[in-house]
């Protein structure tokens, strides 16, 4: 029986950011007129909480001899995976307020509930990053998820916002029920919701409680239970169909933060689920069954996600199919047992997604109106700072050397092919060599058309302008000096035992 | 004493059913309420567990999913209250604007 550690200093991140967001609620209560000192409220907040995640992240290298922390009776873990994911949704958390401001102030819709909702959703995904417990993977999940509903929807005149939030809240809480299920009915074969004791009810091939040999058939419907729910929040193949509606009827920031950030949380959680509590050395069987799935779901999700883009005509469903596509090669992280190199792709994916999102904001103009590629016709020279940071973002998703994009691919692609999965690395390289063709696409509608009518500069505020800017940076930095990065998460490739 | 058994193909008959339900209905409400029936199936399942093996943990967990149900209750009627003001219904099949 483990102690009630309450032991708050490990859920410090958690509880700066969740300190932020009601504190820019309360802001906006009082101060009716600041909307713009709201957006240092959560900069201070977000870099406040990054700065402790580092010094966890210290305390944990320095024990980590002693097994994984956890407080809260294990409902919190404390471990390095944890705490790389919670530094991820930092940033897509700092990245997306940024460019948020701007479309707040254009329409005039109240930022201060924004900014709080943002958060408090980062909050969510931060619990998921750090649950120990299957109650507090739900429980984070949800927070993270509720959230999201109200950002998708906060347009609220607008119907694309409104339908893509009751499309989002639909499919959301069913593929919720999925997870649910597959969790209840792990915990009957299991007979314990800790993912610490379910490994050891695992290794061992008994249930916790009544000694008895467990019922194999329940761990394997719930796996497969969790299987879907899972799908659905990463957006893999068959599970993928809600993903560019929402994207594309969401306001552009919030379309950024849930392409990013909600898809790293779907992540985090499966991985600790399927990748660390259903390890390999474990049970055998149960590992080399989601094994053969994970590499059928992981080339359907590719393949699919790179062949409809080909035929969209709106950037932003352009994007969501690229993201879909995106989920597909990190999910080949997952055959290899290897979590760094899903952290590394999901913080290189992140940047790089946000980034193109802040200029497809930008480019939009008022309202999201342009989001068509038809729109972009001939615009290329006009906003040529835009354009060419577009062309980076594109790139580096297509895996282009020198970009965070292919760092990202390279080291998945490389840890899978180490451990035996030629064919689907093969499939994945193809795919992304096939994917330059969409990618470009936009290039050639901005640059090599005649312009339709004479369309006004898009105007830059300066937070798009930093975000840009910021993204940029990191794609560049991830993909020419990933050698810091590599060394801090070879060090902590520890948790998988 | 009902066996352990009657209660897990109870809940997995009515999961299914909400599960079809949400691809048969085309009201927004009725969709919503086969998701709340999906929820409680999984409660059901964790509640025989629980009394199956004398441990409080899994009717701690289904306490946990009926409060989270409530609050996603809360944001999606007002996000349901939200689309019928703008659009003067709730038929999914009039949901059609974000399509290729």
């Amino acid at each position: 029986m483990q102690s009630l550690n309450l032991n708050y200093y490990y859920v410090l991140p958690h509880i700066i950011v969740a300190i932020t967001g009601i504190m820019s609620l309360l802001f906006g209560v009082f101060n009716k007129q600041a909307h713009r000192d709201l957006v240092f409220i959560n900069i201070a907040g977000l870099v406040t909480a990054g700065a402790s995640t580092v010094r966890l992240w210290n305390l944990v290298t320095n024990n980590a001899k002693d097994g994984p922390l956890t407080a809260f009776s294990g409902m919190i873990v404390l471990d390095h995976m944890s705490l790389a994911f919670i530094f991820i949704f930092l940033i897509v958390a700092l990245l997306s307020t940024l460019i948020s401001l701007n479309f707040l102030e254009d329409e005039n819709l109240s930022p201060e509930e924004f900014n709080s909702l943002l958060m408090f959703a980062t909050v969510g995904m931060m619990l998921m990053a750090s649950a120990g417990d299957m109650v507090m993977i739900f429980l984070g999940l949800e927070i993270s998820s509720i959230a999201t509903y109200v950002l998708a929807g906060y347009r609220r005149t607008d119907l694309r916002s409104n339908e893509s939030a009751l499309k989002y809240f639909i499919l959301g809480s069913f593929s919720t029920a999925f997870l649910l299920y597959g969790m209840a009915l792990l915990y009957g074969a299991t007979g314990s919701t800790n993912l610490d004791a379910i490994s050891n009810a695992i290794k061992s091939g008994n249930n916790l409680i009544t000694k008895q040999p467990m019922t194999l058939e329940l761990l394997y419907v719930g796996a497969a239970m969790l299987l879907i729910g899972f799908g659905f929040k990463i957006a893999t193949a068959p599970f993928h169909v809600w993903t560019p509606d929402v994207y594309q009827g969401a306001p552009t920031a919030v379309t950024a933060f849930m392409a990013s950030g909600s898809k790293a949380a779907g992540f985090v959680a499966f991985l600790r689920i399927f990748v660390i509590t259903f390890a390999a050395s474990y049970s055998f069987e149960l590992h080399t069954t989601w094994v053969n799935i994970l590499q059928v779901l992981a080339i359907l999700t590719m393949i699919i996600g790179n062949i409809v883009a080909l035929s969209q005509t709106d950037i932003k469903r352009v994007l969501a199919y690229s993201s879909i596509a995106h989920a597909g090669y990190a999910l080949i992280g997952f055959l290899a047992d290897d979590w760094t190199s899903v952290a590394f792709y999901m913080l290189t994916y992140s940047v790089m997604t946000i980034g193109a999102f802040a200029v497809v904001s930008v480019m939009a103009g008022q309202g999201d109106e342009k989001t068509d590629l038809e729109s972009w016709a001939g615009m290329g020279f006009k906003s040529l700072g835009l354009s060419i940071a577009l062309l980076v973002f594109m790139l580096s998703m297509a895996g282009m050397p020198l970009t965070g994009g292919f760092m990202g691919k390279f080291l998945i692609f490389k840890t899978a092919w180490d451990k035996g999965f030629h064919i689907i690395v093969i499939v994945a390289v193809l795919n992304s060599a096939a994917s330059i063709y969409y990618y470009l696409r936009p290039m050639v509608t901005l640059f090599f058309r005649e312009e339709n009518e004479s369309n006004p500069i898009p105007l830059m505020s300066w937070t798009a302008y930093v975000t840009i800017l910021l993204a940029l940076a990191g794609t560049f930095y991830l993909g020419i000096m990933p050698g810091r990065l590599f060394s801090l998460l070879d060090v902590a490739k520890d948790v998988i035992k | 004493m009902v066996p352990l058994s009657w209660y897990l193909a109870l809940s997995a008959v009515l999961f299914t059913i909400g599960a079809v339900g949400v691809f048969v209905k085309r009201n927004v409400i009725s969709i919503f309420m086969c998701i709340e029936l999906m929820l409680n199936a999984v409660n059901l399942t964790l509640i025989a567990f629980s009394s199956f093996y004398k441990e409080a943990s899994g009717q701690l967990f289904v306490f946990i999913v009926m409060t989270v149900a409530a609050a996603e209750a809360g944001v999606g009627l007002a996000l349901v209250i939200a689309v019928f003001r703008n659009r003067e219904s709730l038929n999914t099949d009039d949901t059609n604007l974000l399509k290729l």
